[in-house]
């Protein structure tokens, strides 16, 4: 009930019966955040309840679909396994390397080609139909240079993630209004200043946008390219899984991948209620 | 040399078209501590002028002195505010009005104490913690206000600050303006073409004339120092409007004309 989340709240005047429609309006008083949550939960919980009851009544079992509670069970088991921290943990240091080399490449290129429109002008281009290429297929190429390794993945999902960011950087940063910048100049503002007190700040929204964008790409590149050849990390635990048909803890390790990419969402819709705090 | 002295100010903007004359010889100035408006029809060059002052638009020829210094280039100690909204979105009150503090090195207690008196002057207390996307028009011009002179600059330009918002808001913040510069009595600059405005908030107007513009006349405005929207309705406050509107309207004219053949 929301009294529980807002205790500051007051009580209603004991005598009084409560209005009609008093709790609905309670349940509009509970943060935003908690609803849609809440809301999730019952939409996952349903349809746990559906595919369990389908698969056991075998109305699914075209689909090779394991029983969701096998699934959860199975993944609690990986839990307690060596081999599954080492797959998890490459796979987390594959994103995050390339989460941070992307993103500080991204943004640099970004405000590069803002502060050098010449050079902006003459790569956008390059950038737009690199956007639309499906980088994994230099996987190949990358293997013959880097090797068969983590730097390989990293350095190709870098990139990946880098494009979306640099391309709605500069978006971002050539949107600015004039008057901030009118603003930073009567006040006698350095480079430094401008970019930092001024310009990133005024870009935040698109450079935001184009952080998220740069998140769900290091997760697919990454996990799309253990897929393809790799010796470790989960994408490739899911392919070594699904050749010896191994369904189950295929399951379980595909489950863990979507409570993964959730995770980055999550947190990303968190830093950005912090990188956006009082715009709209 | 105190207070703003323009000599022979000339600004004129090439273009592949050919040349326009913006402003064309302006030699005023404007004493320390008093408030002088620029009036003039739409197009006449005194937004120009004023960027001129601001160091924000380099002159053709002529020049500016600003307290016995020569403007070059922008300073902090020339505090401009603005037409658009130039309130910074992502910084609460507080923060923006402590904003040209902080770019210009003001310790951190000094800011927090500078800012709360200037939010106070502008009657922005209480509204410290608030963002921008939150404020009307009108109260985040007053922040963009109190961050001009929470830096107590040495003289203040202001481009039609008030442009923007509706008529009611106007009156009410030009009589704050006023007030403001009854307490602070800054040298102020202020570009409108609000001939009412005018002539509540200043001490003199300088009328400008339509392109190449030019100051074709300057009034005293020998209203009494306190001074409230009522004075609207006053004799001399009549007087004085038609001796404005009689010189502007002229050149309102001829501005007309000019943009028809055009």
């Amino acid at each position: 009930m929301a009294v529980g989340i807002e205790p500051s709240q007051q009580a209603p005047p004991k005598r009084l019966p409560p209005p009609r429609g008093a709790r609905w309006r309670a349940a509009q008083r509970v943060p935003q955040g908690v609803r849609s949550a809440a809301a999730s939960a019952v939409l996952l919980a349903v349809l746990f309840v559906l595919v369990q009851i389908g698969v056991a009544s075998g109305a699914l079992r075209q689909t090779g679909l394991p029983l969701p509670t096998e699934v959860v069970g199975s993944t609690l088991g990986l839990l307690g396994t060596g081999g599954f921290w080492s797959d998890f943990g490459r796979t987390c240091l594959e994103i995050g390397a390339s989460i941070v080399a992307g993103c500080a490449l991204g943004l640099g290129a970004g405000i590069v080609f803002w502060k050098l429109p010449l050079l902006g002008r003459v790569f956008e281009p390059y950038l737009v139909s690199f956007y639309a290429v499906p980088l994994v297929l230099f996987y190949p190429m990358m293997i013959v240079l880097v090797g068969i390794n983590a730097g390989s993945i990293i350095i190709l999902s870098s990139i990946m993630a880098a494009i979306p960011l640099a391309l709605n950087t500069r978006t971002g940063l050539q949107g600015i209004r004039p008057v901030h910048l009118k603003l930073a100049r009567t006040l006698q503002c350095n480079a430094r200043q401008t970019l930092f007190g001024i310009a990133i700040p005024a870009a935040a929204p698109m450079i935001v946008a184009g952080l998220r964008l740069a998140v769900v790409y290091a997760l697919i590149g990454s996990i799309a390219m253990e897929f393809t050849t790799a010796q470790n990390g989960l994408g490739y635990r899911i392919r070594y899984l699904y050749e010896t048909f191994d369904n189950k803890t295929m399951f379980a390790y595909i489950f863990v991948v979507l409570i993964l990419s959730v995770l980055l969402t999550v947190l990303m819709a968190m830093a950005e209620r912090v990188l956006l705090r009082g715009r709209r | 040399m105190e207070g703003i002295h323009l000599n022979d100010v000339h600004v004129q903007f090439d273009h592949p078209s050919g040349i326009t004359i913006a402003v064309d010889g302006v030699t005023q100035q404007v004493p320390p501590r008093s408030f002088v408006s620029i009036v003039g029809p739409s197009g006449c060059g005194k937004s120009t002028l004023l960027a001129v002052i601001a160091g924000l638009q380099p002159a053709t020829s002529g020049s500016v002195d600003i307290n016995g210094r020569r403007v070059t280039g922008p300073d902090r100690d020339i505090g401009v505010v603005f037409q658009e909204d130039s309130t910074l979105p992502w910084r609460n009150v507080r923060e923006n009005v402590e904003f040209a503090m902080q770019m210009a090195g003001v310790s951190k207690g000094e800011r927090a104490a500078k800012a709360a008196a200037a939010i106070e002057l502008v009657g922005l207390k209480g509204f410290e913690n608030s963002y921008p996307a939150t404020l009307s028009g009108g109260m985040r011009q007053r922040v963009a206000l109190a961050r001009t002179l929470a830096l107590q600059p040495g003289v203040v330009l202001m481009d039609e600050p008030f442009a923007a918002l509706d008529q009611q808001t106007r009156i009410f913040l030009g009589a704050e303006v006023r007030r403001i510069w009854e307490q602070t009595h800054q040298t102020v600059l202020f570009v409108t073409h609000d001939i009412s405005e005018a002539i509540l908030l200043s001490q003199q107007i300088w009328v400008m004339s339509y392109r190449p513009g030019h100051v074709i006349d300057v009034i005293d405005i020998d209203l009494p120092d306190e001074r409230d929207a009522s004075i609207v309705s006053s004799p001399r406050f009549n007087e004085l409007h038609n001796r404005v509107w009689t010189s502007l309207q002229k050149e309102s004219m001829r501005g007309f004309q000019d943009v028809e053949t055009a």
